[in-house]
């Protein structure tokens, strides 16, 4: 058992390992609130967990060399489903303490275009997540 | 991409400035006018699988004793922003060294003032350039 600095998770996108462009990744897994309060309730609110759901966040460096993020990561994906795959605490394949998430996403947004003159080029992204998102240890 | 190969291949494109004799180590002599390549900090971790790290290099350029008035005329020719002595411009002429680094700029001209060297009193400007690497 150990904390960790995040040096290098690793992300992937279709397929393809896009982390030497990803500075920041988040995998976020929520469940909805049911209300379920009633006289019995002892005048609190009662809750049960609803259907879940998820999102990515990934904040991106531009690049359009070959084999680049932007070359993986078109404006022709918007509105379709890819496939992200995060490995954990530094890991570079699953297993035991690097877990590995695989979650189809709605690629909602992109932004070719991004920075402020004299910035590094960046951009950041949303994805909601569409369907069971899974664990694997091995 | 070694710190190494950005330091040469910011000299190589200083060494485009006619005249201008250039270090890539602090000199036990100084004739002006002299640009020295100092590598300034290091900002590693800036994406996963070291995909990304920057450098900070201090260009520093001596143009002549600080009294000079030739010296002070020679350092607003490298200080423009374009032109055949632009230090920027210069160091902007092959933004990937090529090849060392992924993108580089030269942010700032902090400052400007005088270095003593050998007990000389010297009239300098300093350049910031940001390496991506």
């Amino acid at each position: 058992m150990a904390k960790y600095v995040v040096t290098g998770n690793s992300v992937s996108l279709n397929g393809t390992d896009i982390s030497a462009s990803v500075a920041r990744a988040e995998l976020v897994i929520t469940s909805t609130e049911v209300d379920v309060t009633d006289f019995a309730s002892g005048g609190y609110t009662e809750v049960v967990g609803g259907l879940k759901s998820g999102s990515v966040s990934l904040d991106f460096h531009s690049d359009f060399g070959a084999g680049g993020l932007n070359t993986v990561l078109t404006e022709d994906l918007v509105g379709t489903i890819g496939t992200v795959v995060l490995i954990t605490n530094n890991g570079t394949a699953a297993a035991s303490e690097t877990p590995s998430f695989t979650a189809n996403v709605l690629i909602n947004s992109v932004s070719p275009v991004s920075g402020a003159v004299g910035d590094l080029s960046t951009f950041s992204v949303t994805f909601p997540t569409s369907g069971e998102i899974t664990k694997a240890t091995a | 991409m070694t710190i190494a190969a950005i330091r040469e291949g910011i000299a190589t494109n200083l060494r485009t400035i006619s005249g201008l004799r250039v270090f890539e180590e602090i000199p036990d002599q100084v004739s002006p006018p002299a640009a020295i390549v100092q590598l300034n900090n290091v900002e590693y971790h800036q994406a996963f699988a070291g995909g990304l790290n920057i450098f900070r290099f201090t260009v520093r350029v001596i143009v002549g004793r600080a009294a000079e008035r030739q010296a002070q005329r020679n350092l607003d020719l490298y200080a423009e922003p374009s032109g055949d002595s632009s230090v920027r411009s210069a160091i902007e002429s092959n933004r990937t060294l090529s090849g060392a680094c992924q993108d580089l700029i030269v942010e700032s001209m902090p400052n400007i003032g005088s270095i003593t060297v050998n007990e000389n009193d010297y009239l300098a400007g300093e350049w910031t350039v940001t390496c991506y690497a």
